[in-house]
């Protein structure tokens, strides 16, 4: 169990002329300047000292110092220490890619091919990964001399060149539309009979460019209310993570209380996430009375969300520097009632879908990976703690009120999707117990905003995590002028899940493709508007928000 | 008269096919605590279909199959002896020919998925082909044992069987196996395989729409109550009053409570991959030979 400057000392003694400088702002982040000569090496120490690779950043400092700035970042979960490994590239020079040892770096590293034009020596698969594939060979969009709004012209046959299909294989489409995926992405099956024999994926056609938007039209105390949108179901952790990078770096320490509602409403979103789950789930298999029992018993938490921030979803509560809105004491007994009620009502589910064999037909044995190659791709989240990955970000880099709650991590041996079904569904439990320990425990008095007036010092780096219902999120900041940020990077817990999907997928069924796909909740989110159109006069009647959840409240029981 | 009782038999089924279905859906919606659709909205689902562009690949099998599908389903339906009177057509028929068009509505399943040229629906096929294949036996045997107890392939006879010679453990133990061969015979969970909405988008049937379509759909609501109709001709014949109406509302009100099984099962049932669908099948293969071999016997 190496401590921080046990950490320290082994990187110092073991690449002395490499590391130029350790910074440590608080006492469990580091922050170590390389050479990019030695990456792979220093990474590959971490990796041994019990790292678990998180992301890699990159940004443009071609304007201010002629290079391409790249970081590794990592987790010590056992010692609760993250730590980046900074380094940086002049535009030509190619840097050593730490893929064939990580393999989980290799979605970040294409990302800079793309999306900043650096160069990487060694790397396994250096695909187009996020733009577009008419997307101009030699525009990168992350660079600061392009505009945040580019829109180059659409150009025609051009295409993304899936992976060689096996011999004796045949190819099965899976996407872009697809009802296994419930938003565009397309993976590419392989086939032999109904079994599968390997897979590539072609993703990120949503993309929105939501860290560039940030960096360069919004400033810090805006940027919450986008992260939230990053994702329709867990949009808090966002929101939150954020939050703690900005304030992190410029060391501002929140209120107490505030820290609290935070807690509950990351717990609230983690129950109202893994009942949908669950229900999503049962659909997959065609088993939709699980699918609907579960959003059954779902709803009533959505209308506590409704009532405690104004939205069943999206609340736009969390800000830098705490949250928008207290919880007073008649909201207080408002929650204790509504998850009483779902504790209630999802024990007789839980009951219900642990006894069915049907469904443990299904789920056993399928989507098997071992432990040993969960830890290798890095995988996060109930994925991973069902597979004996003892993680969770909330018990080992504890933010907001986590220090204080008492929960257990459900971990599991059984390495398939029917764990990461008994996973969510005693999390959902824990969740409830954490929301009544805040509740028990919040400090009444605090501000729940606290305000920062100073302007925030460019150059300052923050790295935060919290642990989101599908696992850990991972945001990285680096300040700016202007009162906005320099560099944002998110990192979602499906970016290093869907990479270990294809391996999930060796050597399944067809059938159980959905599942194993849907077993690491991928996320989607949608914005529908209803038009109704009057076939007869063609008239078209725009129903307003309003109006719909007037609908939605009349068939209501 | 006789022949006035083969139209009887269709009007019946082309009238309350959808109603069943309509049944079930509601059923599953109330199992999923929902308010679900009216019992009424298959009648509306075919007919809007019906009405709607008929759109084709071009390809003459991809045409022809929908239309295949339907007209083996009603021959099947015109032969049948319902409320134990036998029509026109039913002493021309042998149980031989009521399996031969069962199997003819698979078939033209399989056409169509295979001309509509889609992955998917290729997949669909393949595995309709498998289901059929595992599951024909048994609906084979049910009729056989009936044969064997009558010495005779003759369709009334065999369906009167259970009539003439009263309950034994051979037919209990094909009861038991075509209860659990149900959902299969009508292509419901956990036996939908082949049309799999999450995997393979409804399999077979995913390039049809408009008129193709509304007589798939058609075909199907006919075959889930045929297999009702079956069923209780065979198995629950001990209300018989001799008036042919009255047997006829007894029988339909029989269907139903086949129908509620279908729903209850469906909905409290995940799907089935195809791998352990075919393990189960065996089984119930095994189990209808067993019956019949029991019945040689006399038990």
């Amino acid at each position: 169990m190496p401590n921080i400057d046990e950490v320290k000392k082994r990187l110092t003694d073991k690449f002395k002329g490499d590391i130029t400088n350790i910074d440590q702002p608080v006492n469990n982040r580091l922050f170590v300047d390389i050479k990019k000569d030695k990456v792979k090496e220093i990474s590959n120490e971490v990796i041994a000292m019990g790292g678990r690779y998180l992301v890699s950043v990159g940004y443009d400092r071609l304007a201010e110092e002629g290079v391409l700035g790249l970081i590794h970042t990592f987790s010590l979960d056992k010692d609760s220490i993250m730590m980046a490994l900074r380094t940086s590239t002049p535009e030509n020079e190619p840097i050593e890619s730490i893929t064939p040892d990580i393999p989980n770096a290799g979605w970040s590293e294409r990302e800079y091919m793309d999306l900043l034009g650096m160069k990487f020596k060694n790397h396994p698969k250096p695909k187009r990964l996020i733009v577009a594939d008419d997307w101009p060979a030699d525009v990168y969009p992350l660079r600061k001399d392009v505009p945040w709004n580019l829109m180059p012209p659409p150009a025609e046959n051009v295409a993304y060149e899936l992976d060689k299909c096996p011999e004796g294989c045949t190819v099965v489409p899976v996407g872009p539309y697809h009802p296994t995926l419930h938003e565009p992405a397309h993976f590419s099956v392989f086939v032999d009979g109904e079994t599968i024999k390997g897979a590539d994926y072609r993703g990120f056609m949503t993309h929105r460019g939501i860290e560039k938007l940030c960096q360069t039209q919004l400033t810090y105390n805006e940027i919450p209310f986008v992260a939230e949108r990053i994702c329709g179901i867990c949009g808090s952790v966002h929101a939150t993570s954020y939050s703690q990078a900005v304030e992190q770096a410029a060391g501002l320490k929140i209120s107490r209380r505030a820290e609290y509602i935070r807690t509950i409403m990351l717990e609230i979103e983690r129950v109202h996430s893994h009942l949908l789950w669950l229900g999503i789930a049962g659909h997959l298999i065609g088993f939709d009375t699980v699918f609907m029992q579960s959003w059954r018993v779902r709803e009533p938490i959505m209308w506590l969300g409704e009532r405690l921030t104004g939205n069943r979803k999206t609340y736009g509560m969390i800000v830098v520097g705490g949250v928008r809105r207290d919880i007073t004491p008649e909201l207080k007994e408002d929650i204790l009632n509504v998850i009483n009620k779902i504790e209630e009502e999802l024990l007789v589910v839980k009951n219900a879908v642990i006894g069915d064999t049907a469904i443990h037909k299904r789920t056993k044995g399928v989507g098997r990976i071992t432990k040993e190659e969960t830890i290798k791709w890095s995988l996060v989240g109930p994925v991973a703690r069902a597979r004996g990955v003892d993680i969770d970000a909330r018990r080992d880099n504890p933010y907001a009120a986590y220090d204080e709650m008492k929960f257990d991590v459900p971990v599991f041996d059984d390495c398939d999707v029917w764990a990461t079904v008994l996973v969510r569904i005693i999390e959902t439990f824990e969740a409830i117990k954490i929301i009544r320990q805040c509740l028990d425990k919040m400090p009444n008095d605090g501000p729940v905003l606290t305000e920062y007036l100073d302007p925030l010092a460019p150059g300052k780096h923050g790295l935060t995590c919290v642990e989101a219902p599908r696992g850990e999120v991972v945001h990285y900041l680096i300040t700016g002028k202007e009162n906005s940020p320099e560099r944002w990077r998110v990192r979602a817990p499906t970016y290093p899940n869907l990479q270990g999907v294809p391996l999930m997928l060796l050597n399944d069924q067809f059938a159980d493709l959905p599942i194993i796909i849907g077993s690491i909740d991928p996320c989607f989110s949608c914005t529908d508007r209803v038009d109704v159109i009057n076939i007869k006069s063609g008239e078209v009647q725009k129903m307003n928000r309003h109006e719909l959840e007037e609908m939605s409240r009349k068939y209501k029981k | 008269m006789d022949i006035l009782l083969i139209f009887v038999n269709i009007v019946i089924f082309l009238a309350l096919a959808p109603l069943f279905e309509g049944v079930i859906r509601k059923l599953t919606a109330k199992v999923h605590s929902r308010q679900g659709p009216p019992v009424v909205q298959p009648y509306y689902d075919v007919l809007k279909l019906l009405g709607k562009e008929n759109l084709v690949t071009g390809n003459l099998g991809f045409k022809m199959a929908p239309v295949i599908a339907l007209a083996s389903i009603l021959t099947a339906i015109a032969l049948i002896p319902l409320g134990f009177r036998e029509n026109f057509l039913t002493q021309y028929a042998d149980i031989i020919t009521i399996i031969y068009l069962l199997t003819l509505g698979g078939v033209a399943i399989l056409l169509g998925g295979l001309a509509s040229r889609n992955t998917y629906g290729v997949i669909g096929a393949s595995r309709e082909m498998i289901t059929m294949i595992m599951v024909e036996p048994v609906l084979a045997m049910s009729f056989i044992m009936g044969a064997v107890k009558t010495r005779s392939l003759g369709l009334d006879s065999t369906m009167y069987s259970t009539l003439g010679s009263g309950y034994s453990w051979s037919l209990a133990l094909m009861l038991l196996v075509f209860i659990m061969a149900l959902q299969a015979f009508v292509g419901r969970q956990p036996f939908d395989i082949a049309e799999a909405e999450q995997e393979i988008m409804e399999g077979a049937f995913i390039e049809y729409s408009g008129p193709n379509l509304g007589l798939f759909k058609l075909y199907k609501m006919l075959k889930q109550m045929f297999y009702a109709v079956l069923f209780v001709t065979i198995f629950m014949p001990f209300l018989k009053t001799g008036f042919f109406i009255a047997d006829v509302a007894i029988q339909l009100v029989e269907v139903l409570v086949v129908i509620v099984l279908i729903a209850v099962l469906g909905s409290t049932n995940p799907r089935l991959r195809i791998d352990q669908a075919v393990k189960y099948f065996a089984v119930l293969i095994f189990l209808s030979l067993a019956a019949v071999g029991l019945s040689v016997y006399g038990i």
